[in-house]
């Protein structure tokens, strides 16, 4: 029960990855498409800062770190779990993944939130 | 005998190797295999990328200077990589997801000549997710390199 739980989240951010990285993509990746500025305008510190310091921003960023880490983590232990290992070494694997998922998140998240928080000329 | 709450580990004899080849090859498999390296790809990228953009809490400077990498020709050929890789991954994610759903596999049938696997019924489907995919990725390049 605890597998198809797992499974069936990691199928389920799928819809939250796809329309957030789409929007990242296009606000960094492709801007002059979506918005007719530059990429090294729409890169640029302040440009990033401007748009760090939205709730919105905060919310959504910290939703597709989430999402992202966790469909992508999932997706590698399945592979890991795939090989022939121990029972042990398994179990390894699943808590090692676990601590690694739980710091990038952390440090993505405090990141996210030091844009927040950031304050201009201060 | 291993109960639910208890780690399994499977026969897997081949292991990373069945990954490379193991027996007769269709074109889904050729597709599982990207699957999985262009996921593998994006997580790494993904880690990468958390860190490098905790660069800007350093201050302007050292984030202008890793931006201004990001503009080199080299890091805009890995940034178009990284993008078909996930339109790739995505579309074909898509496939297997109504594959795992059930649809476009047909109803179960006899197994009488000339046979009809589900694999062969969903090929058309396979098809279209592909092309649909190939034509992103010339778009995404085309606006990337050319905009």
């Amino acid at each position: 029960m605890r597998e198809t739980r797992l499974w069936s989240l990691h199928l389920l951010v799928i819809p939250i990855i796809a329309v957030l990285l789409g929007l990242h993509f296009a606000v960094m990746h492709y801007a002059p498409v979506f918005y007719g500025v530059s990429v090294e305008e729409a890169r640029n510190f302040e440009t990033m800062i401007e748009r760090g310091r939205s709730v919105a921003q905060l919310v959504l960023y910290i939703l597709l770190l989430a999402a992202g880490l966790y469909h992508g983590l999932y997706g590698l232990r399945g592979i890991l779990r795939e090989l022939p290992l121990t029972p042990a070494l398994a179990k390894f694997v699943d808590g090692g993944i676990l601590l690694f998922g739980l710091f990038i998140f952390a440090l993505g998240a405090y990141v996210t939130w030091w844009t927040f928080s950031y304050k201009i000329g201060g | 005998m291993n109960s639910n709450s208890e780690p399994t580990a499977y026969n897997n004899r081949l292991g990373l190797k069945g990954w490379i080849y193991a027996g007769k090859y269709t074109f889904e498999r050729y597709l599982y295999l990207g699957h999985r390296l262009s996921g593998m790809g994006l997580i790494a990228y993904m880690v990468l990328h958390i860190i490098e953009t905790a660069n800007r809490m350093r201050g302007v400077e050292a984030w202008e200077g890793l931006m201004a990498l990001f503009a080199s020709w080299p890091f805009k050929i890995i940034e178009y990589l990284l993008f078909a890789a996930a339109v790739f991954h995505a579309l074909n994610g898509v496939r297997l997801l109504l594959t795992e759903l059930g649809f476009f596999l047909g109803r179960p049938k006899e197994p009488v000549y000339p046979y009809s696997s589900s694999i062969k019924r969903h090929r058309p489907l396979t098809y279209i997710v592909m092309t649909l995919a190939g034509l992103i990725i010339i778009l995404g390049g085309s606006s990337l390199f050319f905009p």
